[in-house]
């Protein structure tokens, strides 16, 4: 639309939902100004979430593999940790990233306001500036892209640094003896596994009866069981029922549904038990925006809150909180204030867990399908029978179709193995392009690669899989 | 022994025919496994069990009307309650919390062996009611606290498994909520107003060994759909009146509202506002394309493979209704009287084709509206009007005079305003788009006039405030001007309510067509002599059937039969007439 030119819109939060929407919202011809504490656009995903993870992860992946590689006949050294170097590794990743966005929201000319934003109305926001002035604009638009922060737990709130949430874990001040990990999501056992690998001796606590609640259960077993080697101790249906300070460490009481109780003391403590959206703006109240669930903004699918002028996008409005969903909601509400009639309503949002091995699915899950009672047919390859997985010594992998058992539609996949993040965008293609299992079991995929793994789950369906004898149902 | 009872259907649903039972005595059943199809008046369900163990009794039949609460079967019970019993004796529990239960495997689900040997002491279900008290069971998705709006039970209070207890009203809507244990009720530890999270203590019962029914199944339908949202705003607005947000308002975390992490397939349904619709088979740019084109993806028709919708169904679809609204637009009368092709007449013999403009097109415009937008009933009734004629006679000369002739259209129109100052709702038209209902303050009446040029419609203003002669006149003259064809369009406009006299031809009924957006029409026809059965003894009366169409939208049946008596009553009460003029 033309007349983009004379949109004047702010973006509040610079992660990858608000980056997103105000680079797009630049790109077709809009004014705009992002605002966000930091030096840099990024907000949690670059400085302390996804980015600096997944930097942690690799070297953790590399340590746990020159362990391995003894059974392949190479032998290393113990390694030599330099904890300083590594920290600076990862801050460089994130420093090298952020400064990208940095350029390139210069470069689109998207006017970069570092500071706190609050509401004066509907189009008018105070900002404190992180120079200590403060100025009042008004906008056309404005889009929240506020994100969320880490959960707190009263009965965890200890005032030391052995307490630590995802950002403090992330720090990685030391490489304490012994970590408690609470809370078995996918936050809790990235960063556990990083610690395990550097050396600490992890312990998991997760009130509810598996690890990874709402992933299939057969997705989890096999990170399961390779977590309960590289930790301490897993421990399920239990929860930390206190902490105490004793100075040289954190005393936990661990509290199992049993009723039995075990009391042990930590170098550190993590709290990695969920996350809370950033709703309490200030100033928000003088809006027409209202919060729904949990605290979540409400927005229609055009990601427009109750207040037409104020739009709202990433983990402020809603699960699932991931860096990729933030972004794609900044595009469609950006596209919406264009004019354009657009709608967020994805066939399939992977999600991703990057552990080793890692888990990935998407689209409909069994157990959504067994609430929801639907009719599913599920298809399963083990990597046992992958080439790749064999080159590679990892054949605890499996990947599995969820088809409709009519039209024979992919309608979700779920993978766990190592690369399995990498592989789960095929199946969200398959989803989103409607692909039947014939559509992918007719694709030709690379030989030796993990890839083949989705190819075959289809051949599974049909009971024609090359690597797997199936005798012949009914 | 466990009974398993019709568990809350939804909203309004008390009760529905047993279809299919597809249980027998021995059978085992399990929680959440379908027991039976049902239909309400609104769908067959298929309902599943809440209980588990050994069907033993089964107290209903196919066929049988099956109330709410009705025991359905009665399975044996010791070793049937697994989990919850156990849980029952032991102490309680660590709080059940929202996400504990939203992730809690349904006891439906499968678990691989190796799964079970990996977690060889997890529960399959927690108890969600443990040790003789009665928890907020999980409520829906995404839903961990309400408003206890009311208590229905209080100490000493016996309950039953699927008696709803109380109220709670959650930002969806507010919930009658089934107590899932059965006992007396001991200590009640909540009070109306509180807000009220997922596995808090409502109640303890007397006696720890009171018994402990499973957990109810997820798809238990419980939710009571009604729409409380506002009620959800007032409240956020209440809080921020107070100066607070919703968080400050609220508890601060605690471990009970910690959310389940990761838990994105349950959310995948609620993300951003999306309602759950199932995944359309349509590629991204497809689906865009729809929105662009103001096509609702899922009314499309998908040729591919699968049923998946290409960009050209989309295109076809949307062309489909294009066209359909062009030609709707391009012939007005479409839908009226658009008809299928019409033979051709001349096959059977030689036929005249004449134009239809002019009065005729408008009738059948205006008559094909009116019956394709009101639902019609004619009611009918008969007028004893004897001594009315002699009233007639009476007044026939002074309306002479003046220039008029009375008749009973004359009378009729005196009566009808009387009527409509009664039955204001005779007196209106709907606004369905405001969806309002428009009370005209004045009464006019149109009275069908039939000339050569078809049937015509003047009407005469304010009726009521006419006396008879004076109407006898005006109706005089608007009759002579119709068959002069000197009626202007203004004198045809306007009316609230018509009358139509075919008593001049002839009949002994007919059911008139409402003079939309009129609400009604009264039609007269050709009054009689009958024998009437009057003390005793036949004797001949003049009598004048009436014939009244309505709206039925607006009027219902029983208030159109009182405001035809009504007339029918004024017809035979002259004199109440005379004295009004
Ligand atoms: C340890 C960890 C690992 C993760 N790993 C992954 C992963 O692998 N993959 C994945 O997809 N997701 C991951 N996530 C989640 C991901 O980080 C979030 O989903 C994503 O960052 C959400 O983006 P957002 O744009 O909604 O908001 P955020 O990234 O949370 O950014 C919001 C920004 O807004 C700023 N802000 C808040 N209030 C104001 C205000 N009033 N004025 C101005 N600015 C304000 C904040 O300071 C912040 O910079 C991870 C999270 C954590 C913690």
């Amino acid at each position: 639309m033309s007349d983009n030119q004379s949109l004047n819109i702010a973006v509040i939060g610079g992660g990858p939902g608000g980056y997103a929407a105000a680079f797009l919202a630049a790109d077709l011809g809009m004014s705009v100004t992002l605002i966000d504490p930091e030096l840099n656009p990024g907000g949690v995903c670059l400085y302390r979430g996804c980015i600096p993870s997944k930097a942690l992860l690799h070297v953790a992946k590399l340590l746990e593999e020159s362990h391995q590689a003894k059974d392949w006949g190479i032998e290393f050294a113990a390694p030599k940790i330099d904890l300083a170097r590594l920290r600076s590794w990862k801050e460089n990743v994130v420093k090298k990233l952020t400064g990208g966005l940095g350029v390139l929201s210069k470069q689109r000319k998207v006017k970069y306001v570092q500071g706190r934003a609050a509401f004066e109305n509907s189009t008018t926001l105070r900002v404190t500036k992180t120079d200590g002035s403060e100025e009042s604009l008004a906008f056309d638009r404005i889009v929240i892209a506020t994100g969320s922060r880490p959960a707190v737990v009263p009965a965890l709130k200890l005032d030391t640094p052995r307490m630590m949430d995802s950002s403090g874990g992330l720090n990685l001040e030391d490489i304490p003896g012994t970590l408690l990990v609470v809370g078995g999501g996918y936050i809790g056992l990235e960063l556990g596994s990083v610690y395990a690998a550097l050396g600490t001796r992890v312990t998991v606590v997760e009130m509810l009866p598996g690890l990874l609640p709402g992933a299939d259960r057969d997705l989890v077993l096999p990170l399961h069981k390779r977590l309960e080697k590289m930790f301490d101790s897993i421990l399920l249906n239990t929860t930390v029922a206190s902490v105490k300070d004793e100075g040289n460490g954190i005393r936990g009481k661990l509290k199992a549904q049993d009723g039995s109780e075990q009391e042990k003391v930590f170098d550190r403590v993590l709290v990695s038990v969920g996350r809370k959206p950033n709703a309490e703006i200030p100033g928000l109240e003088k809006t027409g925006v209202k919060a729904g669930e949990r605290g979540f903004i409400q927005v229609n699918k055009q990601l427009q809150t109750d207040d037409p002028s104020i739009y709202a996008i990433g983990d402020v409005v809603g699960e699932p909180m991931l860096a990729h969903k933030a972004s794609h909601e900044g595009r469609v509400a950006v596209e919406a204030i264009a004019g354009h009639k657009v709608a967020f309503e994805p066939n399939a949002i992977p999600a991703v867990v990057f552990t080793d091995p890692e888990v990935a699915w998407c689209g409909l899950t069994e157990t959504q399908a067994q609430r929801e009672n639907r009719e599913i047919k599920v298809a399963k390859f083990p990597w046992a029978a992958s080439g790749r997985a064999i080159t590679l010594d990892r054949p605890e992998g499996m990947t599995k179709l969820i088809l409709d058992p009519q039209t024979e539609r992919v309608l979700g996949v779920g993978i766990v193995g190592a690369g399995a993040g990498e592989m789960i965008a095929e199946g969200v293609l398959a989803i989103e392009m409607a692909a039947l299992a014939s559509d992918v079991s007719l694709t030709i995929h690379p030989h030796p690669t993990l890839s083949e793994t989705v190819m075959e789950a289809a051949e599974v369906f049909f009971g024609t899989s090359t690597h797997i004898y199936r005798p012949k149902r009914g | 022994m466990i009974e398993f009872k019709l568990p809350e259907l939804g909203e309004n649903i008390e009760q529905g025919d047993l279809v299919r039972l597809m249980v027998a005595p021995g059978a085992t059943v399990n929680t959440g496994q379908s027991v039976m199809e049902l239909e309400t008046d609104k769908a067959v369900v298929e309902v599943p069990s809440s209980v588990s163990g050994t069907v033993q009794e089964i107290r209903v039949k196919e066929g049988d009307k099956i109330k709410v609460g009705q025991v359905i079967f009665t399975v044996d019970g010791a070793e049937a309650k697994a989990p919850a019993a156990t849980a029952a004796a032991a102490a309680p529990a660590p709080a059940a919390t929202p996400s504990e239960q939203k992730s809690v495997p349904t006891p439906a689900r499968k678990e691989t062996a190796s799964e079970q040997k990996a977690q060889p002491t997890a529960p399959s279900e927690p108890a969600t009611s443990g040790g003789g008290e009665f928890k907020l069971p999980e409520l829906g998705e995404n839903i961990s606290q309400g408003d206890l709006v009311r208590l229905m039970v209080s100490a000493g209070t016996k309950v039953s498994e699927g008696q709803p207890v109380m109220e709670l009203e959650t930002d969806k809507a507010v919930v009658e909520v089934p107590s899932s244990v059965t006992g007396m009720v001991k200590d009640v530890k909540v009070k109306e107003g509180e807000k009220i999270k997922v596995g808090q203590v409502i109640f303890t019962l007397e006696g720890a060994a009171a018994a402990v029914a499973p957990a109810r199944p997820r798809n238990a339908p419980v939710e009571h759909v009604s729409g409380q949202h506002g009620a959800r705003l007032a409240f956020q607005a209440a809080i921020r009146a107070e100066g607070k947000t919703e968080e400050q308002a609220l508890p601060p975390d605690q471990p009970q509202q910690v959310p389940a992490q990761f838990s994105m397939p349950a959310q995948l349904g609620k993300v951003a506002g999306t309602e759950h619709r199932q995944a359309i088979p349509a590629a991204p740019h497809v689906r865009r394309l729809a929105r662009e084109l103001g096509v609702d993806i899922y009314e499309v028709k998908g040729s591919g493979p699968g049923g998946r919708i290409s960009e050209e169904n989309v295109k076809a679809y949307a062309k489909s209704l294009l066209s359909a609204a062009t030609s709707a637009a391009a012939t007005p009368r479409a839908g009226h009287f658009a008809q299928p092709q019409l033979p051709d007449f001349g096959k059977w013999g030689d036929i005249e084709r004449v134009s239809m403009r002019g009065v005729r097109r408008k009738t059948a415009e205006h008559l094909a509206e009116a019956w394709n937008t009101i639902p019609h009933v004619t009611q009918h009734d008969r007028a004893d009007i004897t001594e009315l004629e002699q009233l007639r006679a009476r007044f026939a000369p002074k309306a002479e005079e003046a220039g008029g002739k009375m008749t009973v259209t004359a009378i009729a129109l005196k009566v009808c305003a009387a009527a409509l100052k009664v039955f204001p709702q005779f007196n209106a038209s709907i606004d369905i788009e405001k969806e309002e209902i428009v009370y005209k303050q004045y009464i006019s009446i149109g009275v069908a006039a039939d000339t050569d040029r078809g049937l015509l419609v003047p009407v005469i203003r304010d009726v009521d405030k006419k006396n008879i002669v004076e109407l006898a006149v005006e109706l005089s003259q608007l009759s002579k001007k119709a068959r002069e064809k000197k009626l202007a369009s203004g004198d045809m406009e306007g009316g609230t309510f018509t009358i139509t006299n075919l008593g001049g031809i002839g009949g002994v009924g007919f059911t008139p067509i409402v003079n939309y957006p009129e609400v009604a029409i009264l039609g007269l026809s050709r009054s009689r002599i009958e024998p009437e059965w009057i003390n005793g003894k036949f004797e001949p009366r003049l009598i004048l059937p009436l014939s009244l169409s309505y709206d039925h939208r607006l009027i219902d049946g029983a208030d159109a039969a009182r405001f035809l008596r009504w007339i029918a009553e004024a017809f035979e009460q002259p004199f109440l007439l005379s004295v009004q003029g």
